[in-house]
């Protein structure tokens, strides 16, 4: 059978399982439904190398979803679960010439708000702003607060092990799941129950979050709820001299036990473009302080005496209500998402790419050193950088993340951009983090382009990666390519070596 | 045929501060950029090169050793041949000394014309393309917007040029000095996956005055006769910076100012 007899014979199976209306085979539709954000320059320029999915498919419930997996399992079919479409490693990267994505579109509903026990069960397909408003309304929060809330969905949030900017204080997505639903290739469902917690063997939640498609569907979640008090936030903004003032700052606040929600350490150059009504080509530290009143205060003066402790390095306070207004600010909608593809139409250019990190205290100031150095020293094509920074924007009692971001002029053809420019930069950080025993992937997950250091990450603990895979996924349908490295696709797709 | 491209690296004024307290320029971290009116005449070169593959370009530019990755992106590009007249005793140079050692290297040369911007970027005189053609006694012209690709050859070209708000056409006869503006649209080709980190330095051409052997007293600050009289930066009093939110007030409050400006 010839590969297009094959795809005309799954789009009609995939019909008789669901519905004419539910399985969309519109040519746009699929080429955007190819790529995820990782080769944005190359599908806004119409120089996309991966084949096309065959079909998206939107499910109306677990069953559903059930019977789709089934039906790929036993006819050996690659599977992408997608849900908001702002996946930016990869994961959404199709490498098979036979793919289906299953969309959580239909699997919109918000089950229900119970805040007497302080938790929401939604589907996987609810975009997490629909959430957040219906929750504001009451008074309530996810805590969630991804800058790509306006557009993620909660089942992708989960499925990657996302992370807000208030993460200091919330935690990231993994903290925040108490229960969920998710259904298996071989067409299982399992329902994990809400409890608050409970010692009943590993965690099996945790198979489930940050699978990024690669092990199970997930259809639906609960979360915490989190009493919100924008009234009482408070924010803080200072200009430093460099950005190791800035983690110190980070630090010197968490280890002392409080819990700002957001708490951002910005190098120069990053500041600049976030901030360039009032960074003064300094780097700059900022904190936010939220919850009850007495909370509030009492974070907002360990902050205060954190600063001053570190006072040689501040240069300067900044207006608090500059940094109110960022806040209010930053999220990108589908609006942004779309005028940046339009931007990327006309110019040899995009708004850049970031690699996000993270390690203990003592090792972050190594490997930005580091990284910074070899950039500049080894990259081929320095001398066409136009930004290369970043910011800690996520810590820990242990550590903290790093956000690299870097931008480039772009001299060569859109299909070669991230082969010249992005994978040398990328592997600079990724070598120097993993060198120094941190984590090359905080908080985008692994997708596809991180794959060739899976095995180095997890080290001997590979081994237990390995087998859910072998147990769950046997005949390896689940997105071909994320998080286990599969040599053929990182020749084809991201070396070119064929 | 042979053609020069005469360029030069500026740094890119988007780039420049000016501190209010101070009244200077901040030059810092300021990138360089290949002078946009010449990367048109090297864009040019490039694609009458497609067309006529015979056809031989050589980049010249005087800077900073500093340039040379981006001159080597041009080798990258096809350009045959790039020499970089670097010298600390050429620094300071006017754009009369400019043009002497420019001269002195390329009166040397054969080519049949030599292809170039109508003015630069930071000193904005259009001096120097006027000053070689004196120099090397070659006719010259400025603000050339496209050149007929079909009459290009050994012996002349027909352009347009832009004079106020008309296009005029000329045949030129070569050797000549043929000056473009980048509104010519002409664009650089990408450099290809497999020569982005090419070995061109066969290709590129180190001079320095050992070579050109310049009397001290033409080249560099003795050798400028610009005599500046005074300089001063332009006195930009610092705004009263107001910012605004992004809520219905901001809005209004932008919409009035940009209404009250006239954009709107
Ligand atoms: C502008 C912008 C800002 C961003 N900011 C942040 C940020 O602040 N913090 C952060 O953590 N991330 C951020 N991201 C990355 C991205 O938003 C997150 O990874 C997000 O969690 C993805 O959610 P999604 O619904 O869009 O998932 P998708 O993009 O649809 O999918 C992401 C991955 O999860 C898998 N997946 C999707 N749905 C399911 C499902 N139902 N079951 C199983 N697997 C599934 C997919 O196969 C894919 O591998 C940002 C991205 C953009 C574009």
């Amino acid at each position: 059978m010839s590969v297009i007899e094959k795809e005309q014979e799954v789009v009609e199976n995939l019909v008789d399982l669901l519905s004419e209306e539910q399985v969309n085979t519109n040519n746009e539709d699929l080429y955007e439904a190819s790529v995820d954000r990782y080769k944005k320059y190359a599908f806004a320029r119409n120089a996309l190398d991966v084949p096309q999915p065959v079909a998206i498919v939107y499910p109306n419930s677990s069953d559903e979803v059930s019977k789709l997996l089934q039906f790929c399992n036993e006819e050996r079919i690659n599977v992408i679960p997608r849900s908001g479409d702002t996946s930016t490693e990869g994961g959404l990267e199709n490498w098979k010439d036979i793919t289906v994505i299953i969309d959580a579109e239909n699997l919109n509903r918000i089950v229900d708000i119970d805040t007497y026990n302080m938790q929401a069960t939604v589907q996987a397909g609810v975009p997490l702003e629909e959430l957040e408003d219906e929750l504001r309304e009451k008074g309530f929060t996810t805590g969630h607060s991804p800058q790509s809330k306006p557009v993620a969905k909660m089942g992708g949030l989960v499925a990657t092990r996302s992370i807000g900017q208030l993460s200091t204080l919330y935690g990231g997505i993994e903290d925040m799941v108490i229960g969920l639903e998710c259904v298996f290739p071989d067409g299982h469902i399992s329902k994990i129950k809400n409890v608050p917690r409970r010692a009943g063997g590993p965690d099996i939640r945790h198979i489930a979050i940050g699978n990024e498609g690669t092990l199970c569907y997930i259809t639906e979640v609960t979360v915490k709820i989190f009493k919100h008090y924008p009234e009482n936030n408070k924010f803080y903004g200072y200009l430093t001299e460099d950005i190791e003032t800035g983690i110190k700052v980070l630090r010197e606040v968490m280890v002392n036990g409080y819990r700002p929600s957001v708490a951002r350490a910005y190098s120069e150059e990053d500041a600049k473009q976030h901030f360039y009504h009032f960074s003064k080509d300094k780097c700059v530290l900022i904190l936010m302080a939220e919850g009850p009143e007495n909370i509030v205060e009492a974070t907002g003066e360990a902050v205060e005496e954190a600063v001053d402790k570190f006072s040689d390095g501040i240069i300067e306070e900044v207006d608090s209500e500059l940094i109110e207004n960022w806040f209010n600010n930053l999220n990108w909608s589908q609006q942004d998402i779309e005028d940046e593809y339009e931007g990327m139409k006309e110019n040899d250019s995009h708004a850049g790419f970031t690699t996000e990190i993270s390690a203990d205290w003592g090792t972050i100031p190594i490997i930005y050193n580091n990284v910074m150095e070899r950039i500049k020293n080894e990259f081929p094509r320095a001398h066409e950088l136009t930004l290369l920074g970043g910011h800690s924007s996520h810590s820990y009692i242990n550590g903290t993340n790093l956000y690299f971001v870097y931008n480039y002029e772009i001299n060569c053809a859109p299909e070669d951009e991230l082969r010249v420019y992005h994978h040398p930069i990328h592997k600079i950080i990724v070598e120097e983090t993993l060198k120094h025993g941190g984590s090359m992937c905080h908080h985008h997950g692994i997708g596809k382009y991180r794959s060739q250091w899976t095995k180095e990450e997890h080290g001997s603990a590979y081994y237990m990666l390995e087998k859910l895979k072998e147990v769950f996924d046997p005949n390896g349908i689940m997105n071909y390519g994320s998080i286990y490295p599969k040599e053929d696709g990182i020749k084809k797709y991201i070396k070119k070596e064929e | 045929m042979k053609i020069i491209c005469l360029v030069k690296y500026v740094p890119n004024v988007e780039d420049i501060k000016y501190d209010y307290e101070e009244n200077v320029l901040i030059r810092d971290n300021v990138k360089l950029i290949l002078n946009p009116d010449d990367a048109a005449a090297v864009a040019y070169s490039l694609k009458a090169k497609e067309v006529n593959p015979d056809l031989s370009i050589e980049v010249l530019t005087m800077g900073p050793k500093s340039v040379r990755p981006f001159v080597e992106d041009l080798l990258r590009r096809n350009v045959n041949k790039a020499t970089i007249i670097s010298d600390p005793a050429f620094a300071g140079s006017d754009t009369y000394a400019t043009s002497k050692i420019l001269a002195s290297y390329l009166k040397e040369k054969e080519y049949d014309c030599i292809l170039t911007g109508s003015k630069s970027l930071d000193g904005d005189t259009a001096h120097v393309p006027a000053q070689l053609g004196e120099l090397l006694s070659l006719n010259q012209m400025s603000n050339i917007i496209s050149i007929d690709q079909d009459s290009f050859n050994e012996k002349s070209a027909i352009i347009e040029v832009e004079s106020g708000d008309k296009t005029l056409t000329y045949r030129m006869s070569f050797p000549a000095i043929l000056s473009f503006r980048k509104e010519t649209g002409y664009e650089l080709p990408y450099i290809k996956y497999e020569n982005m980190s090419l070995d061109v330095s066969d290709k590129l051409n180190f001079i320095s005055n050992e070579e050109l052997q310049l009397d001290e007293d033409m080249i560099g600050l003795k050798g400028s006769l610009t005599r500046v009289a005074n300089t001063y930066n332009k006195n930009f009093k610092e705004k009263n910076k107001i910012v605004v939110k992004n809520d219905d007030q901001g809005i209004d409050y932008v919409y009035s100012f940009l209404k009250k400006k006239g954009f709107v």
